[in-house]
């Protein structure tokens, strides 16, 4: 039995003879290699991306809702305080959310506007980084203040810069025309972006505004418009403000043991589309594995010649008192040195072009390194899987009829 | 003497059935230690089965063979691996060097399969090449060399290790007659330095420069002789 060196060196010999062969098989396992990593990682750089604005958020939503048809009491904004109150500090806020439709003149184009009528509290949720001016406060939704938060992109599409902070525009729902201060200019997120019509369609924007001035342009009675609510709260006492949130709001509302209110949580992302995610992924991977087994196979044809080539040399090693172990790993580790070179180009290939897909994209670019080194067994257990059966053939062989062949 | 290979009612069949070919038919053979031995025979005469059986590269369908009065004549694989390794030096006809190693990485071949270290190796190849006068081509492969200067490697390799027995099938077979000449004088110094040396050959010429001459034809000994006319050079 000689080193493990040894069979290394006779291996990277044999490789080094058959360089234009050798590279062919590596392409095989590169191409392969590189597409499934590359897949995998923009994968996973759409569900970063995704995930994102939730995952980065300390604050999440509770949703609370009444049941119209056991009765017809809605969240005023006297129950929503009573409801903040009684919660105390364990909660950030109580408050609805509405939407409204509207248009506005800019300066060069008409533009949709797709509000959002809040409470104040909303402000502490993802999605609501204030780069210029402020937030607007509970003061100016007591008072139906006509104020506004608006994204980086609408401010420069309606007042031609940035720091529009209050700048006024006039927006009409319906019949009604009223003028809205801007408060606040929040960074763009990738629904701004999405809307602000980057993607060719007609640019619509989306600011927040007080849930009183929505009712008050759709001359609805604040008192008598939600059925349902969100309780703010930090992402920690979650659990416990969720346990305690329908006793709470029964009790505030005189609702008790009358089954009407339902308490749900939301989640960080949407549980389908984060299925949908892993479906296109594994499809995708899927895919991708293809290339990488007929690269393997590439692998396979590739030493069965090699074996049959060498089939003399096999002989002569055997008579010199080689066994069928020593031919064997000489054999393995030439099918694994060539994968996991071929390996190791494919991963910097596939990161490379993930890396420049993502750019692309604008995905994230996340490099889990789990899945590299998945990826790297893969590669080598490539090799040894498909050089196991040309290895074996050429272990097996009798050594008189090795010598014989020509 | 003392007996090194001892051959029992040997049979070697190809084929068992009804096209059955009887390629070594109850051979019975004893070699001692320190011989030179020929053993001669037509092609198809079964020499080259009796070779294979000598060199462990084959077992007998029947009988047996004791190898240093051990049997080994029903061995693993790898058992057979072993005996030719540690028991037996092969000089082919072909030379069978592998092409694409050095002269030197060539007769390092059966110390690698040995376990022998590095350092010990390169040695022992060392001093096997300069035993065959090739100190300045050891880092020539095969294909740079001649046919004589490649079974001087051949032999070296089979050398190298210092096995018991040197088991040389044709070895002039492929050369021109200066060539042949230098390699039989090889031989026989190292049969002179202690080694038994079989030579397997249909050349009469060669059989007659050995000291002890088999002949074997249809697969059974036909004579075996003391060579009279045999001189020590």
């Amino acid at each position: 039995m000689g080193t493990a060196g040894e069979y290394l060196k006779s291996a990277i010999a044999s490789i080094r003879n058959n360089k234009g062969r050798s590279l062919l098989t590596m392409l095989g396992i590169i191409i392969g290699i590189a597409s499934v990593l590359t897949v995998l990682v923009i994968g996973d750089g759409l569900k970063a991306t995704a995930n994102g604005e939730l995952e980065n958020m300390d604050v999440l939503t509770i949703d609370v809702s009444v049941d119209a048809s056991k009765t017809d009491k809605c969240f005023t904004p006297e129950y929503m305080a009573a409801v903040e109150r009684s919660m105390g500090s364990s909660i950030y806020g109580f408050g609805p959310s509405v939407t409204m439709y509207g248009t506005t003149k800019g300066k060069k184009d008409d533009y949709d506007l797709y509000f959002t009528g809040v409470s104040d509290v909303k402000r502490l949720t993802a999605g609501n980084k204030i780069v210029h001016g402020r937030y607007f406060t509970r003061d100016d939704v007591d008072e139906c203040n006509y104020v506004c938060v608006i994204s980086q992109g609408a401010a420069i599409a309606l007042f031609g810069y940035e720091e529009a902070v209050g700048e006024t525009f006039e927006a009409t729902v319906g019949e009604k025309t009223k003028e809205f201060t801007v408060v606040g200019i929040r960074e763009d997120t990738s629904q701004d972006k999405a809307y602000a019509g980057q993607y060719g369609n007609d640019p619509m924007f989306m600011p927040d505004t007080p849930y009183t001035v929505v009712a008050d342009m759709c001359d609805k009675d604040v008192n008598n418009m939600f059925t349902s609510a969100s309780v703010y709260v930090y992402k920690d006492n979650k659990d416990a403000v969720e346990a305690k949130t329908k006793s709470v709001v029964e009790n505030v509302m005189g609702l008790r043991g009358e089954s009407a209110i339902k308490v749900k949580s939301t989640e960080g992302m949407d549980a389908v589309s984060e299925t949908i995610l892993n479906v296109i992924t594994s499809v995708v991977s899927l895919i991708a594995s293809i290339s990488l087994l007929v690269g393997g196979i590439g692998v396979m044809n590739i030493m069965t010649v090699s074996v049959t080539e060498r089939t003399r040399e096999i002989g002569i090693r055997k008579s010199l008192g080689a066994k069928t172990s020593s031919i064997l790993t000489q054999f393995l580790a030439e099918a694994s040195i060539l994968t996991s070179i071929g390996g190791i180009i494919g991963i910097i290939l596939g990161l490379l072009f993930a890396k420049l897909a993502c750019m692309a994209v604008g995905f994230g670019f996340v490099v889990n390194p789990v899945l590299v080194a998945g990826v790297v067994a893969i590669s080598t257990g490539i090799g040894l899987f498909f050089g196991i059966y040309p290895a074996r053939r050429a272990a097996k062989l009798n050594p008189i009829d090795a010598l014989r062949s020509e | 003497m003392k007996k090194l290979v001892e051959i029992k009612d040997v049979c070697k069949i190809y084929n068992p059935g009804e096209n059955e070919v009887r390629a070594l038919n109850h051979i019975n053979l004893t070699i001692g230690e320190g011989e030179l031995v020929a053993i001669i025979g037509q092609s198809g005469s079964g020499k080259s089965t009796l070779m294979n059986m000598l060199g462990c590269l084959d077992t007998p369908t029947s009988g047996k063979y004791f190898l240093h009065g051990h049997d080994v004549s029903h061995m693993t694989d790898d058992e057979q691996s072993d005996i030719r390794n540690r028991e037996i030096g092969f000089i082919f006809q072909g030379f069978n060097l592998i092409q694409s190693l050095t002269a030197m990485e060539n007769v390092e071949l059966p110390l690698i399969y040995r376990g022998v270290g590095k350092r010990e190796r390169e040695r022992l190849a060392d001093a096997a090449l300069n035993s065959v006068g090739l100190e300045k081509r050891k880092t020539h492969r095969p294909n740079e060399m001649s046919g004589g200067q490649q079974q001087r490697v051949a032999i070296a390799r089979a050398i190298a290790q210092a096995p018991p027995i040197l088991l040389a099938d044709e070895p002039t077979g492929n050369l021109d007659s200066a060539s042949s000449r230098e390699i039989m004088k090889i031989i026989k110094r190292l049969y002179s330095e202690g080694r038994t040396v079989i030579i397997i050959t249909h050349d009469p010429g060669i059989a007659a420069q050995a000291k002890r001459i088999i002949t074997i034809s249809d697969g059974m000994i036909q004579s075996d002789i003391i060579n009279p006319d045999y001189k020590e050079d």
